[in-house]
């Protein structure tokens, strides 16, 4: 067994040996056969040794990853559709080679030793090993790497990236397949749905001329607005935080800042506010009953009271040196 | 009586005037006063041209060379001196200052004497090395004087027939049977700086070694310099053009080699050139030869009288032009630029819109300037533009001027109208149309009965 | 303040004595207007605020100097060097144009006022013609009387209105809100009365609203918003259809006299809904011409059919035309409204301007206070009524406070809309609660407007009877509207007062301190530099340089070159060797930085420095990175923890040169970072500190010329320094000399 293990490694070494003795031009042919059936290439530690061995006049460009779950390597995992699209994109639109481009795939499966020798401690890494000889030749012969810093790039972004990297080649675009799924089934919606609107007309369009439905809306859309929530939503504020103590803290203690909740209370304050108030504007008038009259008056015009002091105190959480207030939250 | 005082002082100022363009205040430094007695025909060549010469030591007291800020001397003349230092009063510090407010300095070195480290420190800011060891002596054994140094090979015989490249000025070149003697020469080695220009390069034959440590033999890697990349005379030209030249032999300076005769290996004896290469040399540092002066700028537009107006609108046809003249030793005459070689004008924003040759104009005999110009057409982009000439050519001051003029936009009413444009044509008797249109529907309208109502309600 | 003459409009029976009465209120109102604006005058003196009104401030004096023409084409060489700016072509002349005209007007009256009290004092004297805006816009939407008067009160004294238009701040904000307002008063009118007249008065203000203020697209797309909501509801009209069509087609010329809208009118996506609407009311109107003439259903429902057709075959033309590029997309500012994220990845340059962050809704209720939830009343009760301008106000409020959700800044436009229908429910209150009898309605008062009365059953019949509500609620009221009033006094006061060009501070004992370092440095610049001296800076201060400083500036608050800005960015964010060829190139004099760390000045250019960095990335992504200002750990420092990046940086190393030295060794503290600084100090070599000002906010820089013996500047410095060049031994191969 360890006989066989030894001239197994024997043999991938020659193997490696007699490939790097290969000329980079016979190299780079062999590889771009091969990339043209499928590119990204799946590399293992000897192609990836004898495919960035120098003196080469090719550019390569690999992405050293770990794809299986137990490396719970997710940027990993969401990179590498992306990256095969670019790889596939990029052979398509070249087939005659003229970028001198290829395209690799080495997981940390395959080529352990490759990501122990150059100390990567993390994955996903992209290189860019640009040709040491040729017209296009640079002077390092070291990779270029990718600066994963912003979560999964898009195709795109390597390519916007690859493209200011190897200037005077052609650069092929990359093409994303059409979803015709997603056309299709949106299409069915919105055709579906004129019908159901063409059917059921008789039913929603009750529905839509009501207008106290609408009423209720533009009141709630305004609220929802008035009270923060697109600040809620563009800065993806947290719903509440924690005050350092164990406790939760509902409100920001900030003037230019607030929490997801505060929406919430805040809206429902003004909401039952204004609801209050057209109440005892439209709806207490009307009571024929005096005493009735009379004591809803007085009670709606004591909640106003109540919430206008309750609003003013949270506002003054939120505004430290604010002066006014009202009883009883004063 | 005091007319007469009056034109004396009126004659001696002319005099004065004669001399270099800076000033006529020169010190020399050497180590003792005495020494100038050899130098004698140079000094009484400069004393001639007008200069005002002080001698004086690096040890003396009362040296300063500035007085409450202000230069106390046009022009330094550093004669060898056997000191390690040259003392508080001439440290490397003050000697760029000296050169920053545009004094004039002339080193002249020996290999018998050390270079003092003041020195050596001054002329390492401006990019010029010297041998380790502050001293190294040249020989070269093709090209020596065989009437004196026969055995040694120090002294070396040049002829400087060309200067180092084609297209600059040949100030010091010299006949081709014409020969300078360089005695007991340092050599110097240049950094890349493009305010440097050699004057007189080493023969490719020749080379430096330390005359104390290598007695024997010259180790490679401690080869100081050798060939051409070994100058003996240099010139620097500071930005604010004050100049500073290196000299390796100061003996070929003093009065027994300005009328020895040298000769060569082979060849016979002739009287060195040392004389005129010292009047030249000295002529040059103390700018008296090569200084360039702008007149005056002009630019306007093709055909107005306005000159030099501060704004011009896009593609504006400008004319532009520039007067220059040049210092010659004792007067201001036309200067001639290389024909192949003329200043230039560029247009400028961020980056050069035109660069344009200015050609010279005619002039006549008695003119002292000779105007240069060009026609241009300002470039369709407004901005603020700067409408400059650098010519900056070695062994004449620097000549870099910049007229800053705002280049504006077409004003809203100086495109074509739009009965100009024959394109208009059809739009313009469509608005004819619809306006006719309307006023005819308007009278129609007016003056038509009204017509009985419609049985039916349109409401 | 109104509230108190609220109940004196009860009284005088005569319809004369209550206009003599409406129009002293309205005196009253205007005069409470402009005193509430004077605060800062008073407090400081009459000078101009902030950083856009110092622009306009100089273009008006160019104007009142040069004449309308010179003001038409003038190039502007002393901004944008060396680019200089078509400022002619691109301002909005309106509001230079309103102070000149009324300067030469009291000059001609032979009233000496000098053109900077003019300015200084406009805003305040329009918010006076705006409240009357307001109250001529609310009389239209009720009969009650007291609304527009209560709707006039409001708008006078909101807080959300006052932030832009205190004295001193002369901002095209200044006129158009009162441009927004009359305007949409007139489009009420014109389509109330289906009148030509009033249509073409509307596009008149609406060209003179585009000659003023970049936001008269609001109005661009509200009214054919409305009028599309009123297609909707199936209430298209004769009336409607003539005022539009008025309004558009006079409105559009007029706005394409504008040399800086140009064409934009017909070529860009926020133009098109007009444009569209204007189309989609001509099949209306035919469609509804053919109806009236032959009847029979089919006919009609084939009609709708072709009518919805039309609409969407337009749509998608609208939409095929844009992708093929005959029809400018959304600009980056309007397209950021609706994706909220796309600016802060597409446009740093409008993410970092702190007016265009989202609102929090304490910002709300400080802005508007009780109005804020006076507003969804006073909807619901629009509802009640519906008539087609209550659509419109209905319509303006949605749209209104979704954009002042969005953007801080768009909290002006919503303001109007907020006074109008607050106004509404108060008065609506008021009346039910203060008349006399149960049977008299508020109705009987409404004498001036022949409105159609409302169909509403449910509030009219019965009325109040106790003595007691009617008290508690009137007097709750006018407790809320008293406290109103005094929220709004002190917002202004103590938010909205301060010019920024001069902190004022308190001492320990109370007394007021002025910190005038901005001002201190701009009379430095003034004084001690050549007339043609560029001056550097991050374009905030580009304005105000010009303005006060009065030297060339290399980028103003007139964000329109980006790369421009981000060239300063890179000259800021990169090592001296990189900026320095860039500061030579662009021919800089002078580097002036705001540095908070000494006085604790949050407003600094350290804590804008990251926007400056990412505007650079933006156009040199090699070059210059953001990562590269974070640690390892993600932090943004400036303490010893710091990036290299950052300590090389030219902005950190002129921030905190010789800064140390203010501080007993090793003591070093940024107070606005509350971080101790690294004891050795960062060290200058291209350029050289020319100036710092009392409090060190401001500190200014003067550039090196080019060594004058060819030395590289940190040889040169080294030298200065002492340290001899070293005699080096060579090491490999020569370098040798080639001549």
């Amino acid at each position: 067994m360890r006989f066989f293990k030894s001239l197994l490694s024997a043999t991938l070494l020659i193997a490696g040996a007699l490939a790097a003795k290969k000329s980079p031009t016979e190299r780079f042919s062999e590889y771009h056969t091969k990339a043209l059936s499928s590119s990204p290439l799946k590399l293992s530690e000897t192609s990836y040794k004898s495919l960035t061995s120098t003196p080469r006049d090719y550019s390569v460009v690999v992405l050293l990853t770990a794809l299986e779950n137990r490396f719970g390597c997710q940027l990993c995992r969401d990179f590498q559709p992306e990256y095969d699209l670019l790889g596939k994109g990029w052979v398509k639109g070249d087939k005659k080679a003229e970028s001198r481009l290829l395209f690799g795939t080495l997981d940390f499966v395959d080529g352990r030793d490759v990501f122990v020798s150059l100390g990567l401690q993390t994955a996903p890494v992209l290189l860019l090993f640009q040709p040491t000889e040729g017209p296009h030749a640079v002077a390092s012969k070291d990779p270029i790497r990718y600066d994963f810093t912003t979560g999964p790039p898009t195709a795109e972004q390597v390519h916007g990236w690859l493209s200011r990297h190897l200037t005077d080649r052609p650069h092929p675009p990359v093409k994303r397949p059409i979803n015709w799924q997603r056309w299709a089934s949106a299409i069915t919606i919105i055709l579906g749905g004129i019908t159901l609107v063409a059917t059921a007309s008789p039913y929603i369009l009750p529905v839509i001329q009501n207008r106290a439905l609408w009423a209720t809306g533009s009141m709630f859309f305004v609220l929802l607005f008035t009270s923060g929530y697109m600040f809620c939503q563009i800065r993806n504020v947290p719903y509440v935080t924690g005050n350092g103590k164990g406790g939760v803290s509902y409100f920001a203690g900030s003037f230019q800042n607030q929490h997801g909740l505060e929406t919430q209370v805040v809206g429902g304050l003004y909401g039952i506010l204004a609801i209050t108030f057209t109440v005892l504007v439209t709806k207490v008038p009307t009571i024929s009953n005096p005493r009735y009259q009379q004591v809803a008056a007085v009670a709606c015009g004591g909640t106003i009271f109540l919430l206008q002091s309750a609003l003013l105190s949270i506002f003054r959480i939120k505004n430290g040196g604010y002066p006014f207030s009202l009883p009883p939250f004063m | 009586m005091r007319s007469l005082l009056s034109l004396a002082v009126l004659a001696a100022a002319s005099v004065v005037s004669a001399v270099s363009v800076t000033g006529n205040r020169l010190l020399v430094v050497l180590d003792d006063v005495a020494e100038k007695e050899s130098y004698s025909k140079l000094f009484g060549s400069l004393a001639d041209r007008g200069f005002d010469i002080t001698y004086d030591t690096p040890r003396s007291e009362d040296l300063q060379l500035f007085h409450l800020g202000e230069r106390t001397y046009d022009h330094i003349v550093f004669l060898p001196t056997k000191v390690k230092a040259l003392g508080p009063k001439l440290t490397p510090q003050i000697l760029l200052d000296f050169v920053n407010a545009a004094g004039n300095i002339m080193v002249a070195l020996s290999a018998t004497t050390p270079a003092s480290t003041s020195t050596v420190a001054f002329l390492a800011e401006l990019g010029i090395s010297l041998p380790q060891e502050r001293t190294g002596l040249v020989v070269d054994h093709f090209n020596y004087d065989t009437v004196s140094a026969s055995e040694k090979h120090d002294t070396l015989v040049l002829h400087n027939s060309k200067p180092v490249r084609y297209d600059m000025w040949d100030v010091f070149s010299l006949r081709d049977d014409e020969f300078l003697a360089l005695p007991h020469t340092v050599g110097h080695t240049l950094g890349a700086g493009e305010l440097l220009t050699p004057i007189l390069r080493a023969p490719s034959t020749a080379y430096s070694y330390n005359p104390k440590e290598q007695t024997e033999a010259v180790d490679p890697d401690d080869l100081f310099a050798a060939g051409q990349q070994l100058a003996l005379a240099s010139a620097f030209q500071a930005r604010n053009s004050a100049r500073v030249t290196v000299l390796g032999s100061a003996e070929m300076l003093q009065d027994k080699w300005f009328d020895t005769k040298v000769a060569v290996e082979g060849g016979s004896k002739v009287s060195t050139k040392n004389a005129e290469f010292a009047k030249t040399l000295t002529g040059w540092t103390f700018q008296e030869l090569g200084v360039l002066r702008v007149e005056e700028i002009e630019h306007r537009l093709k055909d107005s009288n306005e000159t030099n107006p501060e704004i011009y609108r896009i593609k504006n046809e400008v004319h532009y032009q520039i007067s220059l003249s040049e210092y010659r030793w004792d007067a201001w005459v036309p200067f001639n630029a290389n024909p192949n070689d003329p200043p230039q004008l560029e247009v400028s924003m961020l980056s050069p819109f035109h660069r344009l040759n200015l050609a010279p104009e005619e002039h006549s005999a008695t003119d002292r300037t000779r105007t240069y110009s060009t026609d241009l057409i300002l470039p369709d982009q407004h901005g603020i533009f700067n409408l400059r000439v650098n010519y900056k050519r070695p062994f004449y001051t620097y000549v870099d001027e910049k007229c800053t003029v705002s280049v504006r936009h077409m004003a809203h009413d100086e495109w074509p109208r739009s009965f100009v444009i024959s394109g208009a044509w059809p739009w313009i008797s469509g608005i004819g149309a619809t306006v006719s249109g309307f006023v005819m529907f308007c009278a129609i309208w007016v003056y038509s009965k009204p017509a009985a109502p419609l049985v039916k309600k349109t409401q | 303040m109104a509230v108190a003459q609220q109940n004196a409009l009860l009284g005088p029976p005569s319809q004369s004595s209550r206009t003599l009465l409406r129009v002293v209120i309205l005196l009253f109102i205007a005069g409470a207007a402009i005193a509430s604006r004077l605060f800062s005058v008073i407090r400081f003196e009459s000078i101009i605020h902030e950083f856009d009104p110092w622009f306009n401030f100089r273009a008006t004096k160019y104007l009142v100097a040069n004449g309308f023409y010179k003001f038409w084409d003038w190039f502007d060489d002393r901004t944008w060097h060396p680019l200089g700016r078509v400022t002619g072509g691109t301002l909005y002349p309106g509001l230079m144009v309103t102070s000149g005209v009324i300067y030469h007007i009291l000059q001609a009256l032979t009233i000496p006022i000098d053109i900077r009290n003019i300015c200084v004092l406009l805003a305040p004297a329009f918010s006076g013609l705006t409240a009357f805006a307001a109250y001529l816009l609310t009389n239209e939407m009720t009969t009650s009387p007291s609304a527009g008067l209560l709707a006039a009160a409001f708008m006078g004294i909101a807080p959300g209105y006052i932030s832009r238009s205190v004295a001193g701040s002369y901002d095209n904000e200044a006129i158009a809100i009162f441009l927004l307002v009359f305007t949409f008063y007139l489009w009420i009118k014109a389509l109330k009365l289906g009148s030509m007249l009033w249509g073409a008065l509307c596009a008149l203000f609406y060209g003179y609203m585009v000659a003023s203020w970049g936001g008269y697209a609001f109005i661009t797309c509200i009214l054919p918003l409305h009028a599309f909501v009123l297609i909707c509801m199936g209430r298209y009209s004769r009336r409607l259809y003539v005022s539009y069509t008025t309004w558009y087609a006079l409105g559009t010329l007029a706005s394409m006299q504008i040399p800086f809208v140009g064409f934009l009118p017909v070529k860009t996506s926020e133009h098109m809904p007009a444009l569209g609407i204007f189309g989609f009311l001509q099949l209306v109107g035919f469609i509804d011409y053919v109806r009236s003439a032959i009847s029979g259903r089919q006919f009609q429902a084939f009609l709708i059919t072709v009518l919805v057709a039309t609409f969407g075959i337009g749509l998608a033309g609208l939409v095929a035309l844009t992708s093929l590029g005959y029809i400018a997309p959304w600009g980056g500012r309007f397209y950021s409204l609706w994706d909220t994220g796309y600016a802060k990845v597409h446009i740093p340059i409008i993410a970092s301007v702190s007016e265009h962050q989202p609102t929090a809704w304490p910002a709300f209720f400080f802005d508007l206070n009780i109005l804020v939830w006076l507003l969804p009343a006073g909807i619901w009760l629009l509802y009640k009524e519906l008539r087609d301008e209550h659509v419109f106000v209905i319509t303006y409020a949605l749209c209104g406070s979704y954009f002042a959700g969005v953007m801080v800044r768009l909290m002006l436009t919503l303001t109007p809309i907020v006074c109008v229908a607050a106004a509404i429910a108060a008065s609506k209150l008021l009346d039910t609660y203060l008349v006399k009898s149960p049977s008299q309605t508020s109705t009987s008062e409404a004498g001036e407007k022949k409105a159609p009365k409302s169909a509403d059953k449910t509030a009219s019949p019965l009325g109040v009877s106790s003595m007691v509500s009617k008290l508690t609620i009137v007097g709750a009221m006018i407790v809320y509207l008293l406290m109103f009033v005094s929220h709004c006094t002190w917002v202004t006061s103590n938010a909205y007062s301060s010019p920024s060009v001069v902190l004022a501070s308190r001492m320990p004992d109370g007394s007021q301190h002025i910190i005038d370092d901005y001002r201190e440095a701009y009379q430095w610049l003034r004084q001690n530099t050549k007339e043609d001296a560029k001056i550097m800076s991050w374009w905030d201060y580009g304005y105000q340089i010009g303005g006060m400083a009065d030297r060339p500036t290399l980028v103003d608050n007139n964000t329109w070159n980006n790369t421009h800005i981000a060239t300063v960015g890179k000259a800021m964010s990169s090592r001296e060797e990189v900026s320095y060829p860039i500061m030579r190139q662009h021919e800089v004099d002078y580097v002036l930085i705001v540095f908070g760390g000494l006085l604790g000045y949050s407003g600094d250019d350290i804590n804008k420095f990251l926007w400056m960095v990412r505007i650079a990335e933006g156009i040199w992504p090699e070059e210059v990175k953001e990562r590269d200002f974070f640690t390892a750990r993600g932090e943004y420092r400036v303490d010893d923890g710091a990036t290299d990046t950052m300590k090389n940086s030219l902005m950190y190393k002129m921030s905190y040169h010789n800064y140390q030295s203010m501080f007993p060794p090793g003591k070093a503290a940024d107070r606005v970072r509350g971080v101790q600084l690294p004891s050795e100090g960062p060290v200058l070599n291209t350029i050289e500190e020319a100036y710092t000002t009392e409090n060190w906010i401001i500190r200014i820089y003067k550039v090196k010329d080019l060594d004058n013996v060819g030395r590289d500047h940190f040889s040169a410095a080294a030298f200065d320094r002492g340290q001899k060049k070293k005699a080096t031994k060579k090491r490999g191969p020569r370098v040798l000399r080639v001549d």
